[in-house]
Order: C-alpha cells, then structure tokens, then sequence
C-alpha cells in the first residue's frame, strides 16, 4: 500500500523537517514550567563577593536554562558579574592553560574530560568543598571539579515505526527483525567515548556486572549490529536530525535532546530502561583569573534551589539530594534524577575510562574500519 | 621624483644600485608586501610550525610518532580512503566539468552569463549549506528517493545518504567551480584560427577537438585537476556529514585526535597530509605551462 503523493510536496516537507531540526530546534525554548519557580532569596556571606566569572556553557537551550536557572540568581544575590561563554571544550582548556592565556574562570566539562587532561599535567584548579552543599553527595565530589547536571544517553525511537511494539532495551535496539530500521550509535569522532556498555548489555550482560568492561565481547556484540548502524554521531543534534528526517528507527540520544525534537511534533519517545546515567561537572582551569569567585559560584550553582531550576528550564537532573522537593511531579516524569527513572539507569563509570580510554579507543577505531 | 628615476634605472643593476647606497625603488617593492609577509609569518607560519613540531618533540625529541604509522592500520585505511575519495571526485568533476567549460566558451551573451551563474552561485554558497541541501536530496525519504518511489521505479527507497557515494555526489558538486574555471580559462586563451585551419585542412570537429583543443587545453586540466585533488585531500564537513559509517577522511582522523587529546599524533597525520599535499602541488609545478593556467585572461 504505497501513498501516491507529489514529490514536491514530500520535498518541501523533508526540507521543512530539516529546517525544524537543524536550524529552529535550538531556538525553541524548553517547555518551561508554567508555575512559579523557586526563589532563593538569600545565600551565606562566604558566597558574595565582587567582579565577576566567566562560564564557559555548551551554549543553545542548555544556556538559556542556566541563565535562568542560576546566573542571574546569582548576581543578584553575590554581587559577581557572571559572563556566560558558549563552547566549552576540555581541547581549549588545554592550549588556554599552556599558553598562559587562561580566558574562562570555569567550564561546563565531564569529569572524564576533566581527569583525562589532568592525567597529562595540571590544568585544573581543587574545588574547595567547605563552600559545597552538603545535599551534594560524595559520588558527585572528585578533587579537581564536581558534577553539577545529570544526564542521560538512552535509546530514541520513532514511535511510528513499529506497529505499536515498544523497544524496551538494547536487546531489541540489537533484534532488527523484531524492530526493522536503520540505527545510529554514539562514536569516537567527537572525543567521545564509544557506548561499549551498551553492547555488552544487549548481549546479555547484567547491569550491575559492567565494568571492568570486557572489550572482546563488546566488539563481538558491536559486530551484530554494524551493518545496520548508518551514522556513528559526534554531537547531540545528528540523531535528532537523524529521527527527524526518518533516516534511522532507533538510535541512541542525550535525554534532553529529545524534548525540542517531541516539542516540535516528531512522533518518537525514549525508553529509560538500561540508559547510561551521565554527568557533566564544572572544572576550574589552572590559573584562571578569578578563581575565588569561581569557587563560589561552583558552590552557589549546585545548592537545592539552583539545581532544582535548572531541571524545570531543560530536562536534566540535579545533583543536590535537596532538590526534588522543589521538582513538581509531572516534572518528576521527565528527568532522570527522578528516582523511578533514575533506578532503571545504569551509573556510568567515568573511573574506569579515565584509567582505560587509551587502549579502548584505538581498538574501538580499529574495529570500525575493518 | 627620485624615485621614478631610479625606477627607470632598475632594468640595468650595478648602475642605480651602485649610484644610491640605499635606492627606494628597490626597496618600496619589499614594503608593500611586508604588512602581509609579517601576517602571514606571525598569524600562520609560526602557528603552523609550532603545532607541526608537537609531532617530534612530545613527549620528547622523537620520530616514534611517524615510524608508527607504517603499522597503524587505522591510519592506513583512512590514508587510502582519503586519496581513493580524492581520485574519484576528480574524475568526476573532470568529466563533468570539461563539456560544461567548452560550452562556456563557446557561447556568448545571455546563455554564457546564465551557465557562469550557475557554476558561481552554488560557489559563493557555504559548503555547509550546500552539505545540508545534499542531505535534503539523497535522504532515505528526501527528494530523489520520495520521487523514484512515487513513480513507482523502486519499491522502498534506497540508502543513499550515509554512503561513500553520497561523499562522491557532494564533494563532486562542491568541487566542480575549481575544475571548470581553469578549463575554461585554457580554452579561452586558444587561438580560434587553429581550429578554423584544422576544419579548412579537412579535419572533422571530433579530431579537431581530439589534436587541436583537447592537447592546447592540457595545462587548464592540470590545474584543475590539481585544485580539485588537494582540495579534496582536506575535506572534512562534506564526508563527516553525508558519508557513510565507515568512511573515515584523513582529516576526520585529525579532527578526532584531537578531540581525543592525541595531539602529538594528530599534528603528526597533519604533517603527513601536508606533504602530501606539496608533494603533488610540487610535482604538478614541473608539468610545462601549468602556471599559465592559473593567469587570469582578459576578455
């Protein structure tokens, strides 16, 4: 039963899908929560402060939510300027701080990204945990930065390609009888690490029984779905772009990704079950001018309130246990800190890769090519 | 005033230069090009040398960096990709942009100014644009698929983007300006009796084009060619977003390293894409008449 139309018509309207995807998506703003937001009306002495800190974002929607969320917060109840600078990057950390030219006072990093560069040299500033939270967990606290968003990388479908069958888990992203299309998986070409978790876990492997990862047998389990994975993605826009425009069926996507491609009326979901439970942290680079202030700014960002904003602005989870009371429950459903979310993630293992991403990598590229 | 006599006297040396210990004339020359000589050595000369020499001096002074690479077999199948991409985008632009050159020359008027519009528009618009445009066309339900469908020549469309081919249609398209210019250009400095002489000396036009056009429009080949195929060497946006999964370009490769932190290695395949890069460039110089495709002509 093929549908006779126009290719024209079918034309413009691929065209008008790209345009949704690559050009307004990021215009579009997160469904803000309609009721008030927390206000923070007051913070300790040890937080205020004078000038400012420069912040360096992953920019877009991501820092429009932080504007809201805690920059502006911020300078009214500090007194320190903050100068937001979209583009962070743990490469530019690098040549900012061996060339002595250190322009940003902190940036929106991973603690992976963090630890990697702090392995080859000192780039990073301590954080000094006497102004931090104590809603911050420990597991969130390493010595040169700390995670202050959760995230997660998880499988996207569309939900008009499969007759009503919902793909519960890697093993059906893997079983393309079952779940017919073309897939695309996160690679190597953006510094990024390759999702060998979830090879393993489509090949059976326990979530609790991950690491240390057994790079054989992910490979074995990648080479069952290689010919059926059409774009190893380097940025968060390629498989939204990708579900947009119907190249791929099922592909793996960062959470909040999701919510401008679904506010814009593309008919895909995400299922939790087995998703990678990520973090993002700030780091403070070596030398930077005004490192006080961005310590301070580390501990103000991270308190309850703050964290609970930046969850209402974009979908991502808070760091600070205190949070979620502030979080309205229909909120609750779209956030993976929520703990019935939360609970069907995996907690990815930023450690074991700091330690191993050397050797991994090369045979992860390797593999690809052969 | 001094100056323009000293100007006449440059042709004879000794004579000026040893009249005027220090003669303007010879050195104004030097002056006008020193703002952009001091540009290019302080804003990328040094740059470039500083982020080449990572590639032998970390961690230490060492060539382990390039001996690597003979066994690296990631970096041997993204080399041989890069220049198998390369030859074919060359090809392709060669064949397709050859006719189109002829018929820029040869016609005049309203049809000559149309056929350098459409070679120059697409040429003034950004590569990511045009990438983008590409996606559009030879998605799985983009215009070509969605068209052939509905005409009923295919049953479910075809997997054209995300392919090899798909890095062959665009950088093709992309590259075609850099083929047909210098083709055209050749043709044009042909002298049109020669191919009035062939005709009156009985020759049909295929062998005129075949022993008069195709041999005296050689050097136009060359340079575009030689455009063509280093500019495709460099590549990156065009295969990183409509090509396939496995088609890695070496400056994928490079962008990736350093992503990675690599940046050693990734200074290191810089250097051998550059070398590449002048040996062509360098080899392609040696072919007679080459730099003469490249002068502009007046018309």
């Amino acid at each position: 039963m093929r549908k006779h139309r126009s290719p024209t018509t079918l034309g413009r309207r691929a065209a008008f899908g790209l345009v949704t995807a690559g050009l307004a998506a990021p215009f579009i703003r997160p469904s803000l929560a309609q009721q008030a937001w927390p206000e923070q009306t007051s913070i300790p002495d040890a937080l205020k402060g004078s000038g400012e800190v420069r912040i360096a974002t992953y920019g877009g929607t991501m820092q429009e939510a932080q504007q809201k969320a805690y920059f502006e917060p911020f300078e009214k109840l500090s007194g320190i300027k903050v100068r937001p600078f979209p583009g962070a990057d743990p490469t530019k950390v690098k040549a900012m701080v061996d060339t002595g030219n250190v322009e940003w006072d902190m940036a929106q990093l991973s603690r992976g990204s963090i630890m990697n560069l702090q392995k080859t040299g000192d780039y990073f500033e301590k954080i000094d945990y006497s102004l931090i939270d104590d809603g911050v967990s420990p597991e969130f606290r390493f010595e040169y930065g700390l995670e202050m968003l959760l995230w997660a990388q998880v499988l996207a479908y569309r939900t008009d390609a499969f007759k009503g069958a919902t793909p519960k888990g890697w093993a059906d992203f893997w079983d393309t009888k079952k779940f017919p299309g073309d897939r695309a998986m996160f690679g190597t070409s953006g510094g990024g690490w390759p999702e060998m978790e979830i090879a393993l876990m489509a090949a059976g492997v326990p979530a609790d029984k991950l690491y240390p990862l057994d790079i054989d047998k992910a490979l074995a389990s990648y080479d069952k779905i290689k010919k059926d994975v059409v774009k190893w993605w380097d940025t968060g826009a390629v498989p939204i772009q990708l579900l947009t425009d119907r190249e791929v069926t099922m592909t793996t996507v960062w959470n909040g990704r999701m919510a401008a491609l679904q506010a814009a009326g593309v008919p895909a979901a995400i299922s939790w079950n087995q998703g990678l439970l990520k973090r993002d942290a700030w780091g403070i680079p070596k030398g930077c001018k005004n490192k006080v202030n961005a310590q301070k700014f580390v501990a103000y960002s991270t308190m309850a309130i703050p964290q609970a904003r930046v969850a209402l602005g974009i979908p991502y989870g808070s760091v600070n246990s205190k949070s979620n009371e502030y979080i309205p429950a229909a909120r609750q459903e779209v956030l993976p800190s929520a703990p019935a979310i939360k609970s069907q993630l995996v907690n990815y293992n930023y450690d074991w890769w700091i330690a191993n991403r050397e050797t991994v990598i090369p045979r992860f590229n390797k593999w690809l090519l052969s | 005033m001094s100056e323009a006599i000293d100007a006449r006297v440059l042709p004879a040396p000794g004579r000026g230069a040893l009249a005027l210990p220090f003669s303007w004339a010879r050195t104004v020359p030097y002056l006008l090009a020193a703002p952009l000589l001091v540009y290019m050595v302080v804003f990328y000369a040094l740059p470039v040398v500083t982020m080449l020499l990572r590639s032998v001096t970390e961690p230490d002074w060492t060539l382990a960096h390039y001996a690597a690479l003979a066994d690296d077999t990631v970096f041997l199948k993204v080399f041989w990709n890069t220049l198998y991409t390369a030859v074919i985008v060359t090809l392709g632009a060669l064949l397709l942009g050859y006719p189109v050159a002829l018929a820029l020359v040869r016609t005049r008027g309203w049809t000559a100014a149309i056929i350098l519009i459409v070679i120059l528009l697409p040429f003034w618009t950004s590569v990511l644009v045009r990438s983008y445009a590409w996606m559009v066309l030879l998605g799985r339900h983009g215009l070509i698929n969605e068209a052939l469908v509905a005409a009923g020549l295919l049953d479910r469309p075809l997997r054209l983007l995300n392919t090899p081919l798909a890095t062959y249609i665009a950088m093709t398209h992309i590259l075609l300006p850099y083929m047909i210019l210098p083709i055209a250009n050749a043709l044009r400095q042909i002298d049109p009796s020669l191919a009035k002489a062939a005709s009156g000396l009985g020759a049909t036009p295929w062998r005129t084009f075949r022993q008069v056009i195709l041999p005296l429009s050689i050097p136009g080949v060359a340079a575009g060619v030689l455009l063509v195929f280093v500019l495709s060497l460099g590549f990156y946006i065009t295969p990183a977003m409509v090509g396939g999964p496995r088609e890695i370009t070496l400056s994928m490769l490079i962008a990736q390293q350093v992503d990675q932190l690599n940046w050693a290695y990734a200074s290191c395949l810089s250097a051998v894409l550059l070398a590449i890069a002048l040996v062509i460039i360098g080899g392609a110089w040696r072919l007679p008449g080459i730099g003469n495709a490249f002068r502009m002509s007046g018309r």
